[in-house]
């Protein structure tokens, strides 16, 4: 490690140490839950798995085995130190095996994820028919978050640990064979499985598998066959099981038998079988003899699932007669969904133009988009809303970049225009008849290899043929350094000048996209430029409806009259169809090659463009890219619903609001503000006293958890693992019980411990009971403080704020509304180049753990810094920690990352702010946190909130309630300890020619990956930390619209009426396939399925909320005598049936479409009208 | 396209806008050119007539030099074979065994009337003799019909007002048997009271005994019972279905809390019950799930079915009862537009019609709709609108609700889709009602009198004024659809019939395993209630 990384590290934990002094002294006066911080700092992944797994011990063996072998083999080198225990205190044989199989998957995992906590329930010893014991591993859904090869490496261990202790292997009966195939089917059609395994490959499986494969209820939906098993619990899908079993097992096979085979206790000689597809029976010759192969790789199966991206290169004869392109793919138009619009159609010409790169807030599952195409597209994009897109992966965030081409339009007056400026993009946008083409979409290198993506067709563009200008002798650096020449947009001389200097093709600036005309309206287009005149510097030419139109899919800007269209800037255009300068056209169509004239069957004029001119013109835009909008960027803060000041139960009380002071005002039959409530006991140590605080009432001890057995009365301690049985009954004890509160007099008092009036806030939320196992309520005092800084609380006693993750490799302070000074004060001393830090505009290179706050997120962690130093003050009685006064304080303060299925907080250091309603912090600080930047959110947290206030008292013992709390916190970023794909990640300045000329042929990202540096060829070096470089910059990271217009128009309709409004503008998009898709993927679900609900309905008390499965013969509520409602209402039923009838109609759509709807109608008709006694329509006339 | 089968005549005719005496497609199939008998028929009819009868035929086939009527070829008429091994009872036909060395094996033994392809020279003036063959049936009278009655709007009172109406009528059906005390005077008789409760199923939960607490709703309120896991009775617990209507009789429990339940009482259908027939000696054809518009629909199989229709061993067979799934519809499921035949609903129905009027015109048709119809899949369902009726008029159906109750001759055919089925099936232990034997789980329903007694799962409820789904009257026979089975047997004397289906297997039932009963059209003796099944795969 560099000297400056260190000491950029070592400041950021003196900080973090002082912090934890303060909190510290303030958690040891007792009056939290515990007297400790309960987030402990790891250094290193070691530390977070020992800490997340809770077993000592752990971290020390994992650090000495790293240096030796691989995460995997560690992992099943730990399953010895388990069984011999020499790691783990574990008495019982499953306790141990247990351990093992959760140790591994928290290596895998890195310690960050939830998955080894709560996706792995328990293992059990069972027995098999013939009276031998087997293992049974019970799995749980947030098995999900640990990946299948972890997943199926958890099988591996457990069969590891199994062999190692003597057990037995599992002998599946039959009906439990067929039961895991009927299951999976189940769960793939209920939630969807990554890959599903055919019956027969399910069978095989669970016919060989050594260990029994187990676990939690997941769906509603239960199988139909094989029920009421006597060795499965339920008969619903068991979603962890079908997740390590499906994406597991079956498709990480090869990977397991990589690590069998060094096993020699283990054997799973089957595999070889799942591998090839030998297992039915049928046909197993035949697959032996194709594929006999030793299966190290682990592509078998993934490689089917992609086959049909890949189909392109294939069909390739001998003579090509039409260009390379890559296969259009629909997927992503899937699901769509009214309100959220579609860019451009699969492939389709005036969609977004691939151009290769990677911009400074770019990379890692973002796509580069130009600042005016937000605006041109109705502002529906802006920085960090994702898209649905159709390569190279599924979903990317959006960010701004002004260094590449923004979007061409024909204005209401008939004008083309390339629009580079948002500006002006927002001045014209109301006039835009047509958006002709949507400008350049930058995708970066990294983002191919990541989805093991073939490159394709490159656009022509200025940093490629600047490298074909070297390649054919200009001197570049002279032209770099020539300040009257425009290497981006030079004039037209010059263009024609390199051309006839250099055996270079024509600058991509007069390029145009002679793909998208066919040969007919190129000829047509250069007759029609003959028989024009030039006037003053301008080209006159007869207005006919093909010119226009070849005009405009050429992406040339022109004005135009009645009967003429102006092109200014012409001569290259004259050049490239063959014109001279005194319009005397040079070539005949006869003089065309067959070739040229059968190119894609004629559609296409670049070959023949080709023929006429004696220089090269390249393909402008080969790739175009379709998308659609996912979802919409997110910066808000995370409230729970409804929202919570402080978790202190005051049952039904405080009305729905939850309300203290109404629930204090509340008179019940016991007195004022006076209920039972079941809370936490605890026992004071020092004077015996009994209450549910965790500071003694009577002598301000801090207090303990008090567990007495309700059968025999013995008091009992928690063991290791914090369970609790008695002793003597060996049931489990619990310290919650039924306690009387006078909440009146706790409201009260606690206003006047911390000097507050009622009206230093507007309402102080409670809620309703507590959901923790032993039910612990924090203190008022700290509700009051949040009520009065308006923040509130998460379940977990910590506030959050939520924001779209997006990457940033470098930054200017300028933009982050923060000076130099700040920078330097940071540790900032060098810009990228080197230069001393000396303006606001340079551009610096961002180290790992810094983020930029969004305005939103900046004003919410003020608020939560006034609250803990009013916190510290006035409740504990410290001095303040923040003392921020305005919002360049909270430079150089440290938060926590924080992402949803994790249970690991990444430290991070604020360096600034960003109008755009975004996350931006260096990638590896996202992939810390496991999260990649395709539309993603999470959360940041003020570090002394989290220290003071969380705790795992508070986590709801349920299911998944320890994922999305701070277990541990890492307090440095090792670059090899994060979600690799961010190590996929090019950090260059350039990408080199031969890249280029490599996309033309499709290569796949791996032939050239040794001519571009990724991320993972830095690692381990000492420069992991430093030298992102990319190649486009971008003013500013916060350029277009700060909101998408989905968060700014009202009602779904709104959203719909503009969303097919831009469809009709767009020319890559087909209106009447949106407007199809929108009635197929969601009004006509949502009708079907609220018409089915409806015919089906719970009913519901308004009095007591009581429900019941059916209408009470009764009438009233049995409970409480109270009326009852549906909770399917005809009103929720037709909401969408007229507005998607009138799409269906106005949008041309399908007849299918349309009867399907008309259908429906009247089954609503029939359902919800009277036959005797119905309104006259007008259909009834007709 | 050749026109020797008689259903092809039909068509033919039909696309010209003529329905026809079956004698008289009897006789231009067999002329020996059709086309041209065919032609010079429609020329003999006058200008104005609808249907073309026999004389018209004859006329026309006297006045042409038609050839003599040759042997029709065998290969285009397979035989329709009864299926012996499977017939219900003895009937007279089942005595035609299937004989492929047979030369005519379309005509039956018992039947002796005219053979005219066996014998090439047979004057075809001969059949006039056989005039009498004609059907005359009378038209079905229809009870549960609510098609244009639809009053419901939606709102919780009528779905109370439901409950209520089937709990009515269903206690009513048990309070013979039992004296019923309202659960919310229960509590009131005291420890070791004998009591007995008429309620609905309101929840049925194991105990951690494992014994069943079974909860029954009445007007008044709901009650708990308690069933003995080591009680003959316990079985029962098995077969019930939420929402059914049930007695129970037994002793209250010491605090007065639970009943301890010695007996359950079903509604069902009395032992002794007697059904109906017809008095003379008269048929019907029980058909449902023809499904037109899938790619799976078999035409050919229908063609045979219409065709054998025509012959004179058909000739008792004066009803054709179809318990819903006309068409395959749209919509019914994701993405169905790619595996249809016809992806035009109306188009569909228009097909249907036309498949329609290949059955002898002078037979009796009622229909129902099914859950793949364009009505409301919420029961009971409504019969088809009027633009569809418009598309299916040529043949003049009864189109009624589902369910509906079809007087045929004095015997009553209860006529349900059987969308309940499924859930009969998915609840009830395999031996008590699976897919392989529809009609067993056709046997619980009736013993329930209830078409689809649980709410809330898969079986789809529009409030009305009353519960259209209660069987009041036991019917003589019960005919269903849906599952694509075909399965039938009595249950108290009661004929239950679940018929098959037209479509060939689809690959959403080749992915689960069903194996589909196709082309069998049940012939049901009115007279008698035999039954068998006749075979045109």
């Amino acid at each position: 490690m560099r000297p400056d990384d260190e000491r950029y590290f070592t400041r950021i934990e003196d900080r973090l140490d002082e912090a934890f002094e303060r909190a510290e002294a303030a958690k040891a006066q007792g009056k939290d839950p515990e007297t400790e911080i309960e987030i402990p700092v790891a250094r290193d992944m070691a530390d977070r798995v020992e800490n997340i797994l809770g077993i000592p011990g752990v971290a020390e063996r994992v650090r000495e085995l790293e240096g030796e072998m691989s995460r995997e083999e560690a992992a099943l080198e730990l399953v010895t130190d388990f069984v011999e225990g020499t790691v783990g205190d574990f008495d019982s044989r499953a306790g141990k095996i247990e351990g093992a199989v959760r140790t591994a998957v928290a290596l895998l995992t890195e310690g960050v994820v939830a998955a080894p906590i709560e996706g792995i329930d328990r293992v059990e010893i069972l027995e098999n028919d013939d009276g031998t014991e087997f293992i049974n591993v019970y799995y749980a859904g947030p098995i999900r978050s640990a990946g299948g090869t972890a997943q199926a490496l958890s099988v591996l261990v457990g069969d590891y640990a199994r062999a190692l202790l003597g057990i037995e292997e599992y002998r599946a009966r039959d009906d439990e064979i067929e039961r895991y195939a009927e299951e999976i089917g189940l769960y793939d059609k209920e939630t969807g499985l990554q890959y599903t395994p055919k019956d027969t490959e399910t069978k095989f499986i669970a016919e060989h598998m050594p260990i029994m494969l187990d676990g939690e209820a997941t769906g509603d939906e239960e199988v139909s066959g094989f029920r009421d098993l006597e060795r499965v619990d339920t008969n619903n899908a068991r979603g962890g099981m079908c997740l390590v079993l499906a994406e597991g097992i079956a498709l990480k096979a090869p990977k397991i038998q990589r690590y069998t085979r060094q096993l020699d206790e283990v054997d799973w000689p089957w595999l070889q079988d799942l591998i090839d597809g030998t297992y039915d029976d049928t046909d197993d010759e035949e697959a032996d003899a194709e594929d006999g192969g030793d299966g190290s790789e682990d592509e078998t199966h993934e490689d089917a699932e992609i086959e049909g991206e890949e189909s392109a290169e294939q069909e390739e004869p001998d003579a090509p007669t039409g260009p390379t392109r890559a296969d259009p793919s629909q997927k992503f138009l899937r699901d769509l969904i009214a309100g959220r619009p579609v860019f451009g159609h699969p492939s389709e010409a005036g969609g977004f133009r691939l151009r290769y790169g990677r911009a400074r807030n770019h990379g890692f599952a973002t796509a580069g988009v130009h600042p005016a195409t937000m605006h041109i597209v109705d502002d529906f994009l802006a920085t960090g809303t994702q898209i649905k897109t159709e390569r190279p992966g599924k979903a990317g965030g959006v960010i701004p970049v002004d260094s590449i081409d923004g979007p061409t339009v024909r204005l209401a007056n008939g004008d083309v225009r390339r629009i580079d400026d948002p500006a002006e993009a927002k001045e014209v946008r109301n006039g835009v008849e047509e958006v002709l083409d949507l400008g350049e979409y930058l995708v970066n290198f990294g983002e191919f290899v990541e989805n093991n993506h073939p490159l394709v067709p490159a656009s022509y563009v200025r940093e490629w043929w600047e490298q074909d200008l070297a390649a054919a002798g200009a001197d570049l650096q002279a032209l770099e350094d020539d300040l009257t020449t425009d290497l981006d947009d030079p004039d037209a001389e010059q263009a024609l000048a390199w051309v006839e200097e250099f055996d270079a093709p024509l600058h991509p600036a007069y390029t145009y996209c002679w793909h998208d005309i066919s040969v007919d309206e190129y000829d047509a287009l250069a007759d029609a430029a003959a028989a024009g005149e030039v006037t003053g510097d301008l080209l006159v030419v007869e207005h006919t409806d093909t010119v226009r139109r070849a005009l405009e899919k050429l992406l040339v800007e022109h004005t135009q009259t009645e009967d003429a269209l102006r092109i200014p800037d012409f001569r290259p255009l004259l050049r490239q169809l063959g014109l001279t300068d005194g319009l005397r056209r040079e070539w005949e169509r006869a003089d065309l090659s067959a070739e040229a004239e059968e190119w894609d069957g004629g559609d296409n004029a670049v070959r023949a463009v080709n023929e006429v001119v004696d220089f090269e013109v390249r393909e402008r835009a080969p790739t175009r890219i379709g998308n659609r909008m996912g979802r919409p960027e997110k910066s808000e803060s995370r409230d729970l619903s409804p929202a919570v000041h402080t978790l202190f139960p005051i049952t039904e009380l405080g009305g729905s609001q939850r309300s203290i002071g109404e629930a204090a005002r509340n008179r019940t039959d016991k007195g004022k503000g006076v209920y039972d409530v079941l809370v936490g006991e605890r026992e004071c140590p020092d004077c015996g006293e009994h209450t549910f605080k965790p500071q003694c009432p009577a002598c301000a001890a801090h207090t303990e958890p008090y567990y007495e057995c309700d059968e025999c009365g013995t008091v009992c301690e928690p063991d290791e693992s914090g369970r609790v049985e008695c002793p003597r009954c060996e049931r489990e004890v619990e310290s919650p019980d039924w306690h009387t509160i006078d909440l009146n007099d706790e409201y009260w008092s606690a206003l006047e411990r911390t000097d507050e009036r009622e009206a230093s806030f507007e309402i102080l939320k409670g809620v309703k009971g507590l959901s923790s196992s032993d039910k612990t309520p924090e203190p008022i005092e700290k509700g009051v403080f949040r009520a009065k800084h308006g923040v509130t609380s998460f379940k977990d006693g910590t506030v959050r704020y939520d924001m779209t993750d997006l990457p940033v490799t470098s930054v200017r302070p300028e933009e982050l509304d923060v000076t130099v000074d700040h920078f330097r004060e940071l540790g900032y001393e060098t810009d990228i180049d080197g230069e001393p830090l000396i303006h606001d505009d340079q551009l610096v290179e961002l180290k790992v753990q810094d983020v930029v706050l969004s305005d939103g997120a900046a004003e919410h962690m003020m608020k939560t810094a006034d609250f803990v130093d009013e916190l510290l003050e006035d409740f504990y009685g410290l001095d303040p920690f923040y003392e921020v006064n305005e919002r360049d304080d909270l430079v150089g303060e440290l938060v926590f990352g924080m992402a949803p299925h994790t249970s690991a907080a990444v430290v991070g250091r604020v360096i600034g702010f960003t109008s755009a309603a975004v996350g931006y912090a260096h990638p590896y600080f996202h992939a810390a946190k496991r999260r990649n930047c395709d539309g993603d959110e999470d959360c940041v947290m003020l570090l002394m909130d989290g220290l003071l206030n969380f705790s795992k008292s508070f986590l709801p013992d349920k299911r998944g309630g320890q994922m999305d709390a701070p277990l541990v916190m890492s307090s440095r970023i090792d670059p090899s300890e994060i979600d690799d794909e961010a190590h996929n990640m090019d950090i260059v300045r350039q990408y080199p020619r031969e890249f280029y000329e490599a996309s033309l042929e499709m290569a796949d990202p791996e032939e050239v990956e040794d001519l571009i540096q990724l991320g993972e060829d830095t690692l381990g070096t000492d420069d992991e930390y430093r030298g992102f470089d990319h190649t486009h910059d971008t003013s500013d990271i916060a350029l277009g619209p700060d909101l998408s217009a989905y968060k700014t128009l009202g009602s779904m309709m709104d959203k719909m009426d503009a969303q097919l409004e831009l469809a009709r503008k767009l020319r890559a998009v087909d209106e009447t396939d949106v407007a199809e898709r929108v009635i197929e993927y969601h009004f006509l679900p949502d009708l079907i399925g609220n018409l089915r609900a409806f015919s089906r309905q719970e009913t519901r008390c308004l009095d007591c909320g009581e429900k019941y499965r059916r209408m009470p013969l009764t009438g009233d509520c049995r409970e409480c005598g109270g009326d009852m409602t549906l909770t399917v209402h005809r009103g929720s039923v037709n909401k969408y049936m007229d507005v998607a009838l009138r799409v269906a109609k106005e949008f041309g759509c399908r007849e299918y479409t349309i009867q399907r709807l008309e259908i429906l109608e009247r089954s609503l008709e029939s359902v919800f009208e009277n036959d005797k006694n119905k309104q006259g329509s007008i259909a009834d006339f007709m | 396209m050749p026109l020797e089968t008689s259903s092809r005549v039909v068509q033919a005719l039909a696309r010209r806008g003529y329905n026809a005496e079956r004698e008289a497609v009897t006789l231009i199939a067999e002329s020996s050119s059709p086309e041209l008998a065919l032609e010079s028929a429609i020329e003999a009819a006058p200008e104005d007539a609808l249907v073309l009868t026999t004389d018209h035929v004859r006329e026309a086939l006297e006045a042409e030099p038609v050839p003599d009527p040759k042997q029709v070829d065998g290969a285009n008429r397979s035989p329709p074979s009864t299926d012996t091994g499977s017939t219900a009872t003895d009937t007279a036909s089942s005595a035609t065994t299937d004989d492929p060395a047979r030369e005519d094996p379309s005509v039956s033994s018992g039947t002796p009337a005219r053979e005219p392809h066996q014998d090439a020279e047979t004057d075809p003036d001969e059949t006039k003799g056989t005039g009498a063959g004609a059907r005359s049936p009378n038209p079905p009278v229809v009870a549960n019909d609510m098609t244009g009655a639809s009053t419901g709007t939606g709102a919780y009172d009528e779905f109370v007002g439901v409950f209520r109406d089937r709990y009515e009528r269903l206690s009513g059906q048990l309070r013979g048997r039992v004296n019923h005390r309202p659960a919310d005077s229960i509590e009131a008789m005291g420890g070791g009271a004998d009591v007995e409760l008429i309620g609905l199923v309101n929840d049925i939960r194991s105990t951690a005994s494992g014994h069943w607490l079974v909860e029954l709703e009445d007007t008044t309120g709901t009650f708990p019972c308690l069933v003995m896991k080591d009680r003959d009775i316990a079985d029962l617990v098995d077969e019930l279905l939420m929402d059914e209507c049930i007695a129970v009789s037994g002793t209250l429990a010491d605090d007065a809390g639970i009943v301890f339940v010695d007996a359950i009482h079903f509604p069902d259908v009395p032992r002794t019950y007697r059904p109906s027939t017809a008095d003379r000696h008269v048929q019907a054809a029980l058909i449902s799930d023809v499904h037109v518009g899938s790619q799976e629909f078999l035409a050919d199989a229908w063609g045979r079915f219409a065709d054998w229709l025509h012959t004179e061993e058909a000739e008792t067979v004066e009803y054709l009862l179809i318990a819903g799934d006309m068409v395959e519809g749209v919509g019914v499921y994701p993405n169905q537009d790619e595996e249809l035949d016809i992806v035009d609903i109306y188009d569909q129905y228009e097909t249907f019609s036309e498949h329609l009027k290949e059955v002898p015109g002078d037979m009796e048709i009622v229909m129902i709709p099914g859950n793949h119809d364009a009505v409301r899949l919420a029961e009971p369902q409504p019969g088809f609108d009027e633009e569809l009726r418009g598309i299916m008029s040529a043949h003049d159906p009864q189109i009624v609700s589902n369910p509906a109750v079809v007087d045929v001759e004095g015997v009553s055919v209860l006529m349900y889709h059987g969308v309940s089925l499924d859930e009969v099936i998915a609840e009830l232990p395999e031996e008590k009602a699976s897919y392989d034997e529809p009609h067993k789980a056709m046997y619980q329903l009736l013993k329930k009198r209830h078409v689809a007694p649980q709410f809330g799962g898969k079986t789809r409820v529009a409030p009305e004024e009353r519960d259209y789904l209660v069987i009041d009257e036991v019917p003589d026979v019960f005919h269903t659809g849906h599952v694509h089975k075909l399965g039938w047997g009595k249950y108290h004397n009661v004929l239950a019939v679940n018929s098959g289906c037209w479509q060939a297997q689809t690959d959403f039932q080749k992915s689960v395993n069903i194996d589909p009963d196709v082309a069998h059209a049940p012939i049901l003796d009115l007279d008698t209630l035999d039954m068998m099944v006749r075979k045109f795969v």
